[in-house]
């Protein structure tokens, strides 16, 4: 007893030292590749434009190595600290080859591949055009989706509940279902009034039929224990499908809901590609065609941290619905 | 007065395309108030019965009266306590029981329920884990929570399929008395349809034990059990004519797997 606490009193070894160090490589990995991409960053490439973003590159490096030690010292499990740290490593070795790629080594054509700092800067000053375009996406992806949720998830309680019913209704989803939505694009536009009743019909469309066929199966086969206990308690068909059928089945409601957003996320930017004056797929679209690819590049980006964003709250709602299955 | 009355019923589960045979031709009359075990070999159909009487399943043939009229589907004169899972895994403790009561349709305030929720939860021996969900309860547990939600709805009938059989055996003797006590309280006595494995336990509950034969075969006997109530476990056991009965049932259940075993 005495001498282990003797021991761990004690000061490093250098070989303890050098164990603590490296066994975990990562680290010295993450820190190493950001000091190198400082580095890069602060050297003359082939490219002018290189140099004069160069300060907004190195802002970008110095955040992400900000918000990584920022979670390291504020979590404690060893294993997320490792992985926030390869993370970050693969963020600055994109970022280097990136650099590497257009600056330095000039194998791209400059028009079509800016250089990051050029895109960093863009992605700033666009700033306030991306909040005005993601509120007007949200609007779309809100509407329809919210839709698509409220209209299939008790449709397919009932129908999935009422055997009869299922039979007769299955056949016609196995042909629907599968339909790849985008068909639907064109049509919407001509069949509906104003371009933005048409979106909003096509990103219904995108997400109901995963959140329908995932509720429909889901309650079709629902554990006959779970209906039993209820039928034994004797519960209207209202509490049956509310109050059992519906919590009982949330693992799969959530899955179907997951899919169904990623999915109207995708046809929301392809329906405003198509006919939108304003929103995020417009915005790509749009400078695209001016050529303007920094526009173009940042754009693309910005829409991935949109996403990230959605999936991260989706994922909170989701543990939280869940939170009995622990 | 006859509660419950089974007049030659039959019952077949049906699999893919065969149906399997699992009751034949039972018969069988509950008095009311009167406390009923029914013990069997494993797989003999003791659920199924249970299933039948809750009216989960209808018989193919025969039919089930309560109180001299035909039952339709379930009734919440009937309480149940299943062999296994009975508890909706996404609601507490607690929520399992008053969502039960809930049910009955007796107007309550949210106040009563919780009272009466709590004063059951206390009586099973659970009044510190009743916002726990199902799944961090063990299964002794969680079956005591299902049998608190089947006191506290407080049905004329109870129909309890091996409820004490996953619950350690201090907690079982208090049970038992628990569900005597609330058999013999208030103003009509509850009639109890029970299945165990458990001989002693059968001994000590029941008016009548009734034995059941392998799959299909039926009722093999019925014995009334005519020791003096309250029965005293400590005592009851130490008797020549409790040994004598223990026997008599350990014979009567051996003999199907003496059979069972010669064939
Ligand atoms: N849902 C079902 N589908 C098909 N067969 C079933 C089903 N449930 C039970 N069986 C069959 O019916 C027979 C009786 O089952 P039951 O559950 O009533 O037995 P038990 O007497 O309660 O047994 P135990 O004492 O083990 O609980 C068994 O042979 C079983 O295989
Ligand atoms: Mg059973």
């Amino acid at each position: 007893m005495n001498t282990l606490c003797r021991a761990a009193k004690a000061p490093d070894t250098p070989q303890k030292w050098f164990r603590k160090i490296a066994l975990r490589p990562q680290i010295r990995l993450a820190d190493i590749l950001f000091i190198s991409a400082m580095v890069l960053a602060s050297l003359p490439g082939q490219r002018t434009t290189a140099f004069e973003f160069r300060g907004y590159l190195m802002a970008l490096l110095v955040l992400i190595e900000l918000i990584h030690q920022l979670y390291r010292t504020l979590h404690k499990n060893p294993v997320k600290k490792r992985s926030a740290g390869d993370i970050s490593a693969v963020l600055f070795l994109g970022i280097m080859a990136w650099e590497l790629m257009t600056s330095h080594f000039d194998l791209l054509q400059h028009l079509l591949f800016p250089v990051p700092g050029k895109v960093v800067a863009v992605f700033i000053a666009e700033l306030p055009v991306f909040a005005h375009c993601l509120v007007s996406s949200l609007g779309l992806l809100g509407a329809g989706y919210l839709l698509a949720l409220v209209t299939a998830i008790p449709l397919a309680l009932v129908i999935g509940w009422r055997k009869r019913l299922f039979a007769a209704v299955n056949p016609l989803t196995k042909v629907l279902g599968p339909i790849p939505p985008i068909v639907y694009i064109p049509y919407a536009i001509v069949i509906l009034p104003t371009f933005k009743c048409a979106s909003i019909f096509i990103i219904f469309i995108g997400a109901f039929w995963p959140i329908f066929i995932g509720t429909l199966n889901a309650t079709f086969n629902v554990d006959q224990r779970l209906i039993d206990s209820a039928r034994v308690l004797n519960v209207p068909e209202r509490t049956m499908l509310f109050e059992i059928i519906l919590p009982g089945i949330m693992p799969a409601i959530i899955s179907g809901a997951t899919l169904g957003l990623v999915f109207s996320f995708i046809l929301l930017t392809a329906a405003e590609m198509i006919g939108a004056s304003s929103g995020l797929g417009w915005y790509v679209k749009y400078f695209s065609d001016f050529a303007d690819y920094p526009r173009v590049v940042a754009g693309i980006l910005f829409i991935g941290c949109v996403v990230t964003a959605i999936t991260g709250c989706f994922e909170c709602i989701e543990r939280r619905l869940l939170s009995w299955k622990s | 007065m006859e509660k419950i009355r089974l007049d030659n019923i039959s019952f077949a589960y049906a699999q893919q395309k065969v149906m399997i045979p699992v009751i034949r031709e039972v018969t069988l009359s509950v008095k009311a108030g009167e406390f009923v075990t029914i013990i069997g070999p494993s797989g003999c159909g003791k659920s199924t019965i249970l299933s039948l009487l809750a009216g989960l399943n209808t018989p193919s043939d025969g039919s089930i009266r309560i109180d001299g009229e035909a039952i339709r589907g379930t009734g919440s004169e009937r309480g149940v306590v299943f062999q296994h899972y009975s508890l909706f895994p996404w609601m507490s403790a607690r929520k399992n029981i008053i969502f039960g009561l809930r049910q009955l349709k007796k107007r309550k305030s949210h106040k009563e329920l919780a009272e009466i929720t709590d004063h059951y939860l206390s009586l099973v021996g659970l009044h510190d884990v009743g916002d726990k969900y199902p799944n961090q309860l063990s299964g002794g547990m969680q079956q005591r929570v299902a049998i608190a939600r089947a006191f506290a709805m407080d049905s004329e009938i109870l129909l309890m399929d091996e409820p004490f059989s996953a619950v350690d055996a201090k907690n079982k003797m208090g049970l038992q008395e628990l569900l005597l006590n609330l058999w013999n309280s208030g103003a009509q006595k509850k009639t109890v349809v029970f299945i165990t494995h458990d001989v002693d336990e059968a001994i000590l509950l029941s008016d009548r034990i009734v034995i059941m034969s392998a799959c299909t075969k039926g009722i093999k006997e019925i014995i009334p059990v005519h020791f003096k109530r309250p029965r005293n476990r400590a005592t009851l056991i130490k008797t020549p004519e409790y040994a004598a009965m223990r026997h008599m049932l350990i014979n009567s259940l051996f003999d199907d797997l003496i059979e069972e075993v010669a064939v």
